[in-house]
């Protein structure tokens, strides 16, 4: 069973070790709390039956100056033998779903690295996002990133259709983050 | 007078120069700072004020011990300085020693009653130490200096939150949504936030109807719409007004058809589960109707299809099982044998879903089609008949049946032998056939195949972990972490990684290299000491932004965060490390010396831990020459090795296994193995008394119990206070239950073991410890039947024949049993 639900403080050590497991781009705990006490909506949990983190979404809010509200996704990953059953989307939908409803967000953006074509191709093709930039040396070790972005508002009068059981290749690689 | 008093008025150009030092602070220009300071100094070298703030700023720049004694020197050169007092409470602060630093501001307060900044840092630190009263005086004085400031109302609503004066604490927050209207410059979001925080404590105070009217109230102004129907829900649910709950749960599905918690909430308020009795079968009807209803409404949701596998049984199961299976190996789903082996618990399910995919398997082959009656049309794609034996050979091995798992696994990879997921299975296999030195070569071919992969690196590793490789572990995992730095594993350390640190020191414990296990495990307990120090600076942040129902969880989880398997799973292994070296201290040290033999064994033990001590010593000296950090230079852990008194560093992690995982056998377990050394005797009679109640027969209690009863019975007459004397006796003879002896007790226990391996192992060793052979009860399990037997059971019983009776007759013949049983066990291979 996959257990789809908002996370709580109580999950931020789980979805720690989610991600040190799965993806390069880590954080310290204190991170996690911040996004947790600062955007309590936005982050949601995946869980097995047995109560077991298996995907995580990690999002804020950027509220710049000068800028309309939008949400950020700050990492999203899901354990790979739990692949192939949507959670990404499921995950990345209500994230979205919650960053309109209570910040009024008007977009939703992140980062992929140039060479995750994995990560790419889910966040294009399957969750619906465009390239917006490219953002050189984005990444500490240099290397390039996608600054990729996806209207909400589109979002809200379609986020339950034309998501069909769409099969994905089994070596694709969810994952996107930034600081 | 006192003199030092006399000093703190300066000229006015020193005056001035020490007002922008305070400014250089604020702004954190500490090099400045420490100039300016030292020019006032010049002219006026005992001002106590000034002397704190260098003091101040030499700590901020890295001389903090030299920092420390200005500090000192300050403050005895103007004890009635509120500036002195606040700079020695920052630098406590800093270092993490709140008591003290309460004590520093309470005495700022002394010589400066109506600091906002001295008392706001006092309640910061009184609400981090949960001094609930104290933080509740300290935010009544801050709303009282400052009536209009909205931070300070909310602060004094917290604290009466903390203390449970639920009424108290909702009038404060009513008294400060009045003097909001008057000033409507709230953000949307944080009033939301702020009204949702009330409602939260309404519904903790238990009035669910006041909470549900409140959340009328409050409707139109939350922007929460999530959180506010949960609650409404949850709350319509406590109250039992179960058709109005059941209209939320259904708009909350609705927006989220995935939730668990709103399936069971609708469930519920459909009186459809949580009743004391069974469902009889029009209730069943009922509950399949409804998930059937919701199935068709919410096709995609997982949740929902996967739930009536769980109520189903027999028949219906298998229809309903046929049903969920089909699709999904369609589809190709690598989870489905994890997501539903839990059923597996259940009366004959197993054996059914055993039957449905044999089935499959043999009509896929023959006819591409999952039933032989299935209508002609289409044919399923030919990776259905390879998903499905991927879930054969998990179920296969699940069961044990390794052989049978390794030929369907080996059938799937010829299908494709490029699947990675195949191939992390048919490692695993060989993990659970105890051959690990095959599961580690096999995970690392399928983590070749797909080396940008984190996660199979992550699993890689861990498998070479398991197999004591550290070497090859290291060199793994460390292409994942980040390559700025010298030190590859020093990024996991800084990114808390805790799975790495504790298989490290698994490993570590299974080479009897003690040290550097226990330097892995006090790393996992570093993290935790850092993520509770983590909540510091939200108690300011969250007054700011109004997340006070997140903030409020975050107290309580901080609360029991020790409670978390991660520390629990470390805090076990440390407290059996410091056990182990306790008791046989001599082996681990390396230095054993022939000359020792005649000396007594606590003086042997004070001569090699005064080695060792000198040996660190040295060591530790050679490091600070060098320049280098202390702790990195000791990778051997001979720090923890070193320790007085091993049981006292036991404490360390034992208590918090006592306190937030009392629950548990292994935390009683050990509470009773470290209390009986220490013959600390009511302490250890409590753990048994606990660990009775949660699982009277489990075989390492019952060693410990009559361990117990030996050690009290053989103490001699006064070195046990009579009071406690008398205690223990009343208490003994209930949980002994009136035996004449230790032999007699673990006699009881033996009829009560049912054939349990595990259980007549502790019986026999027991036996033993009692005077008797215990070789009656050894037979009965070497010439047992295996079918039952776990490799970890079996690997106990060998090692106990070894090394506790020394029977190497029965040992071996109990090996080549077990080597029939476990045919690629690496632990019963022969060794020539």
């Amino acid at each position: 069973m996959i257990n789809i639900r908002p996370a709580t403080v109580d999950d931020l050590l789980s979805m720690q070790n989610c991600n040190l497991m799965n993806l390069p781009e880590n954080y310290q705990m204190k991170y996690y709390i911040y996004h947790a006490l600062s955007w309590p909506q936005l982050s949601f949990v995946a869980e097995d039956q047995k109560g077991r983190v298996v995907g995580y979404v990690l999002a804020k809010m950027e509220e710049e100056v000068g800028d309309v509200p939008h949400g950020h996704i700050t990492s999203l990953s899901v354990m790979r033998n739990w692949r192939r059953l949507g959670i990404a989307e499921k995950l990345m939908s209500q994230a979205q779903k919650a960053m309109l409803e209570a910040f009024h967000a008007h977009y939703v953006s992140l980062h992929v690295r140039k060479s995750n074509r994995a990560a790419l191709q889910l966040y294009r093709d399957t969750l619906k996002f465009s390239v917006h930039e490219i953002e050189k040396s984005y990444y500490a070790d240099g290397e390039d990133a996608y600054a990729m972005r996806k209207q909400l508002k589109e979002d809200a009068e379609g986020a339950q259709h034309g998501r069909g059981s769409k099969s994905k290749p089994l070596n694709g690689r969810e994952g996107g983050h930034s600081h | 007078m006192p003199p030092a008093k006399q000093g703190r008025e300066l000229p006015s150009k020193e005056s001035a120069m020490f007002k922008s030092i305070l400014k250089f602070y604020e702004h954190k220009q500490y090099k400045k700072g420490l100039k300016q300071a030292e020019q006032i100094l010049r002219k006026f070298p005992e001002h106590g004020e000034t002397l704190a703030m260098k003091g101040l700023f030499l700590s901020h720049l890295d001389r903090k011990e030299e920092g420390y004694e200005f500090v000192k020197k300050g403050l005895r050169n103007d004890l009635t300085s509120h500036t002195c007092w606040h700079v020695y409470g920052l630098m406590h602060r800093a270092d993490k020693n709140y008591e003290e630093a309460i004590k520093c501001y309470v005495n700022a307060l002394k010589f400066d009653k109506e600091n906002m900044q001295i008392i706001r840092d006092l309640s910061l630190l009184q609400i981090q130490m949960r001094n609930y009263e104290g933080f509740n005086e300290t935010r009544h004085q801050l709303l009282s200096l400052r009536p209009t400031n909205r931070m300070y109302w909310v602060g004094l609503a917290i604290s009466y939150h903390m203390l449970q004066k639920y009424d108290t604490a909702l009038n404060v927050l009513s008294a400060f949504e009045e003097s909001l209207k008057e000033q409507p410059d709230v953000a949307d979001f944080e009033n939301s936030e702020m009204l949702m925080y009330k409602n939260m404590i309404i519904e903790e105070s238990g009035d669910n109807l006041k909470a549900l009217e409140h959340l009328e109230d409050i409707r139109t102004r939350v922007v929460d719409k999530r959180s506010w129907r949960e609650s409404k829900a949850r709350v319509l649910l406590k109250a039992n007004k179960l058709t109005e709950a059941e209209v939320e749960y259904r708009q909350l599905l609705d927006q989220n058809p995935d939730c668990h918690a709103y399936l069971e909430g609708l469930l519920r308020a459909r009186s459809l589960i949580g009743g004391s009795a069974d469902l009889d079968v029009t209730q069943m009807e009922k509950l399949f109707r409804l998930l059937n209803e919701l199935g068709n409404k919410y096709p995609r949701s997982h949740v929902i299809k996967r739930a009536p596998l769980k109520y189903a049984k027999a028949d219906k199961f298998r229809e309903l099982a046929d049903e969920y299976l089909r699709p999904m190996f369609r589809k190709g789903v690598p989870s489905l044998f994890v997501s539903i082996k839990d059923l597996y618990k259940d009366d004959g399910k197993g054996q059914i879903v055993e039957d449905l995919v044999l089935g499959y398997r043999k009509s896929l082959k023959e006819a591409q089609r999952f039933g032989e009656d299935d209508a002609l049309t289409e044919r399923e794609p030919p990776t259905a008949y390879l998903w499905v034996l991927y879930f054969l050979a998990q179920h296969y091995d699940h069961k044990r049946n390794t052989t049978t798992a390794l030929q369907l696994i080996n059938e799937a990879l010829v299908h494709t032998p490029t699947l990675v997921e195949l191939l992390m299975t048919k490692a695993r296999i060989y993990k659970h056939a105890g051959d690990e030195e095959t599961a580690v070569t096999i995970m690392n071919e399928a983590r070749e195949m797909d080396l940008q992969d984190r996660y199979i690196n992550s699993k890689c590793t861990k498998y070479m972990l398991r197999n004591d490789r550290l070497g090859e572990a290291e060199q793994t995992i460390a292409l994942f972490t980040r390559s700025e730095s010298l030190d590859p594993l020093a990024d996991l350390v800084d990114m808390q990684c805790m799975w790495f640190a504790t298989e490290c020191a698994k490993s570590y414990v299974r080479q009897e290299q003690y040290g550097r296990a226990l330097k892995k495990l006090h790393q996992i307990e570093q993290h935790f000491v850092d993520i509770y120090d983590d909540q510091f600076d939200f108690h300011s942040y969250c007054l700011r932004k109004m997340t006070l129902r997140s903030y409020v969880e975050l107290l309580r989880v901080e609360d029991k965060l020790r409670s978390h398997p991660f520390y629990f799973e470390a805090a076990t292994l440390a407290v059996q490390v410091y056990l182990e070296l306790h008791d046989k201290p001599k082996e681990h040290s390396g230095r054993e010396d022939a000359s020792n033999a005649n000396v007594s064994d606590s003086e042997r033990k004070k001569a090699e831990r005064k080695a060792r001590k000198l040996a660190l010593k040295t060591q530790n000296d050679k490091a600070a020459d060098a320049g280098s950090n202390k702790d990195k230079a000791d990778v051997n852990g001979e720090k923890y090795l070193a320790a007085d008194d091993y049981l006292e560093e036991a404490m360390r992690f034992l208590r918090p296994l006592l306190d937030l995982g009392s629950e548990r056998i292994e935390s009683q377990v050990l509470g009773c193995e470290v209390f009986l050394r220490k013959k600390k005797y009511l302490l250890a009679l409590r753990a048994l008394k606990k660990g009775t109640a949660i699982a009277p027969n489990h075989p390492d209690l019952h060693r410990n119990a009559v361990r117990f009863y030996l050690a009290v019975k053989s103490e001699p007459i006064d070195s046990i206070h009579p009071h406690v004397r008398t205690v223990l006796e009343e208490e003994m003879g209930q949980l002994f239950n009136g035996v004449k002896d230790a032999k007699e007790f673990n006699a009881k226990y033996l009829k009560n073991c049912k054939g349990n391996v595990e259980s007549l192992l502790a019986a026999a060793e027991m036996d033993r410890l009692c005077g008797g052979d215990g070789v009656e009860i050894l037979e009965e399990i070497v010439t047992g039947e295996t079918r039952d037997l776990t490799l970890e059971t079996a690997v106990k019983v060998h090692m106990s024949l070894v090394t506790t009776f020394s029977d190497l007759k029965k040992a071996d013949d109990f090996e080549l049993k077990c080597r029939e049983r476990f045919p690629l066990a690496g632990y019963f291979e022969p060794t020539d």
